[in-house]
């Protein structure tokens, strides 16, 4: 009896000895690959920061408008949101790499759904980027051309626009990323139609005697002497 | 300079041989104005400069409308002058396109180079759109050139103080601050020169850039004030312009300050270090009491400032700087009027000039931003001068112009010190 006891214990422990003898070096290489990987990423990060310096992106940042975004939104700078983005990308990389080290079937699998999705989230991302960025843009060109023509509403103006813009940026990043899609078109059509009915329901019946006197204004203004700047000259 | 004239003019342009003053006129779609501007050039080869060899070169754009064809068959409908003098000299008519990027900076360097060519001892160049051009002041300004007198005449017209406003209030003032050069008309399209300073002009590396495009009129009047020997001003009489639909204010006052900002970066070096302020000899006549049309009708104004400055609030504070917009906050107030002083205008206009130079915003929109500023000026200035006769009103002015050059070490330590 004591000898099946003995004998259990010394199979447990040497199975579990062998078990520790395989993983432990697993272990370590994966380490070993989250530690290199750490360092190759943090050394990306300060290169890209530093290039990105140098290509002075910050002022080109600030210029389209991005800066300005990246502030409300309680970003870092430009800079230091790419560099941010390749220390963590390439960290993940490592980790996912590191992962696989430890040779686990289940984690394989994750692996893999992960890296399928990771270059969509990347390419949503660039989408939302591009859409912000274009989206500010547009809301200048709009604000500056309806304050220049002395329209009453042009905040309202150019808010609706960037509102719009971002709406269909935001559409097309969470398309891109392909989760729910259905679900994700359904909401974008549901809310683009709600607001666009909300706003012809406005003008139709609430604002109609306005949005009349604002065109009579605008097209009896377009005739007189300001269409003419030959005065200023 | 063979590759700025066309083969065709160049052959034409060596028919003529060498002439004493050449008149330049650019045009692009003038059929509506140009004769009368080609007529007075012809009275003036005849009757005012009858001794002169001269010759007219239209250089035209590629006008649709039949402009060059105008050019060629305007004829002198004036008897009486033919009969009163007639010309010693053949009188060359030339009308050609030009080659390169569109533009009147394209047409002024053809002329210039055709200038060369002749070997003029005074260029003329006209503007198509100026109807008040006549005999007269087309010889005005060809003879101090030609006497060797000035190297570079301005035309100087009697206006109404809020007429040109954007001259008088932006151009003039800030240009005479940043070169020392006290033109009234330093924007004028038509301008007197000699054949040296068209061919200094000629050897800039500026007209290969396509900021010049805009920037022309005001790029001239800058060379002038380093390369030209004397400078002139002379005075025209009364300007009046040809009738034809012209961008609205909200159009102008971007494309004017483009051009200014343009012109003072693609000529820093020459007016950052300049120390002296240049003399102008003022010929012909006084200016007569200023001509009682074109003022600006200032009616709204002051609701587009007030408006603008609250809606464009976000991109002004990158613009200017923390002081200078609160000022103009506090001068948008509504139950006031708007009243922007000159110090308070000169120190907006320095720093948008150099937001403009060192791009702290888009500079496409930095000036249409500038739209409810200018308003908001003009609004106050036609105020403070509404009580005032015209000659207090011109001192007015030049009181404005005097307090930018007061502060031209701001204007300068603001262009040259590191972006924000």
């Amino acid at each position: 009896m004591v000898e099946a006891i003995l004998t259990t214990l010394r199979e447990t422990w040497s199975g579990y000895v062998e078990g520790l003898r395989l993983v432990i070096p697993r272990l370590l290489a994966m380490v070993s690959v989250v530690v290199a990987g750490w360092v190759v990423a943090a050394l990306a990060r300060a290169a890209v920061n530093r290039g990105l310096g140098w290509l002075r992106v910050a002022r080109l940042a600030e210029r389209t408008g991005t800066a300005e975004l990246l502030r409300k939104a309680e970003l870092p700078p430009a800079e230091r949101l790419v560099a941010s983005a390749v220390f963590w990308l390439l960290f993940f990389g490592f980790l996912l790499a590191g992962l696989d080290a430890l040779g686990f079937h289940t984690l394989a699998s994750l692996r893999t759904e992960i890296l399928v999705l990771v270059p969509r989230l990347v390419g949503a991302l660039v989408i939302l980027a591009v859409g912000l960025v274009l989206a500010n843009v547009v809301w200048r060109v709009v604000l500056l051309a309806t304050v220049n023509a002395g329209w009453p509403s042009a905040r309202l103006a150019g808010g609706a626009v960037y509102f719009l813009t971002v709406t269909v940026a935001v559409a097309m990043a969470l398309d891109h990323v392909g989760l729910a899609r259905p679900i994700v078109l359904a909401a974008f059509a549901i809310v683009l139609g709600t607001v666009m009915l909300a706003v012809a329901i406005a003008l139709g019946i609430g604002l109609g005697p306005l949005v009349r006197r604002l065109v009579e204004e605008r097209l009896t203004r377009r005739g007189g002497p300001e269409s003419d700047g030959s005065s200023h000259l | 300079m063979t590759t700025i004239l066309s083969d065709e003019l160049l052959s034409e342009l060596m028919a003529v041989g060498q002439v004493d003053v050449l008149v330049g006129l650019p045009t692009l779609n003038h059929s509506d104005s140009v004769a009368p501007v080609v007529r007075a050039a012809h009275v003036a080869f005849n009757r005012e400069l009858a001794r002169e060899r001269t010759a007219l070169v239209n250089v035209d754009g590629g006008s649709t409308d039949g402009t060059p064809d105008i050019v060629r068959d305007a004829s002198i409908v004036d008897r009486e002058t033919l009969v009163a003098s007639q010309s010693l000299r053949t009188r060359h008519r030339i009308s050609a396109p030009y080659h390169g990027v569109p533009g009147k900076a394209a047409a002024l360097r053809t002329v210039f180079a055709a200038a060369d060519l002749l070997q003029a001892r005074a260029v003329v160049v006209l503007d198509p759109e100026i109807a008040s051009v006549t005999p007269e002041s087309v010889a005005a300004l060809a003879r101090p050139a030609l006497a060797g007198a000035a190297d570079f005449v301005s035309p100087a017209y009697a206006r109404h103080p809020l007429d040109g406003a954007l001259v008088t209030q932006v151009v003039r003032p800030l240009f005479r601050a940043a070169y020392g050069l006290a033109l009234r008309e330093p924007l004028a399209g038509e301008f007197g020169c000699s054949g040296p300073f068209a061919a200094r002009c000629l050897e800039e590396s500026a007209w290969e850039t396509d900021d010049l495009r805009l920037a022309i009129d005001l790029w001239i009047s800058g060379m002038a004030a380093g390369e030209a020997r004397r400078v002139a001003e002379i005075s025209l009489g009364p300007r009046r312009l040809t009738p034809r639909p012209r961008p609205g204010v909200a159009a102008l006052v971007p494309q004017v300050l483009d051009a200014l900002f343009t012109c003072l970066r693609l000529q820093e070096a020459r007016w950052t270090s300049r120390s002296e302020a240049i003399t102008v000899a003022r010929l012909g006549a006084p200016l007569g009491p200023p001509d009682l049309g074109g003022s600006v009708d200032v009616t709204g104004y002051t609701t587009l400032f007030r408006d603008g400055l609250a809606a464009l609030g976000e991109m002004l504070e990158r613009a200017l700087q923390p002081p200078t917009l609160a000022a103009l906050r506090a001068a948008a107030a509504p139950g006031q009027a708007v009243d922007i002083p000159d110090d308070l205008w000169g120190g907006a206009l320095r720093e948008l000039a150099a937001a403009h130079r060192h791009a702290t915003v888009s500079r496409d929109h930095l000036v249409r931003v500038a739209v409810p500023l200018y308003l908001g000026r003009v609004a106050s200035f036609a105020a403070e001068v509404a009580g005032l006769d015209p000659r207090a009103a011109e001192e007015r002015l030049d009181a404005l112009c005097r307090n930018f050059e007061r502060s031209r070490s701001e204007l300068v330590a603001l262009w040259t010190a590191p972006a924000r």
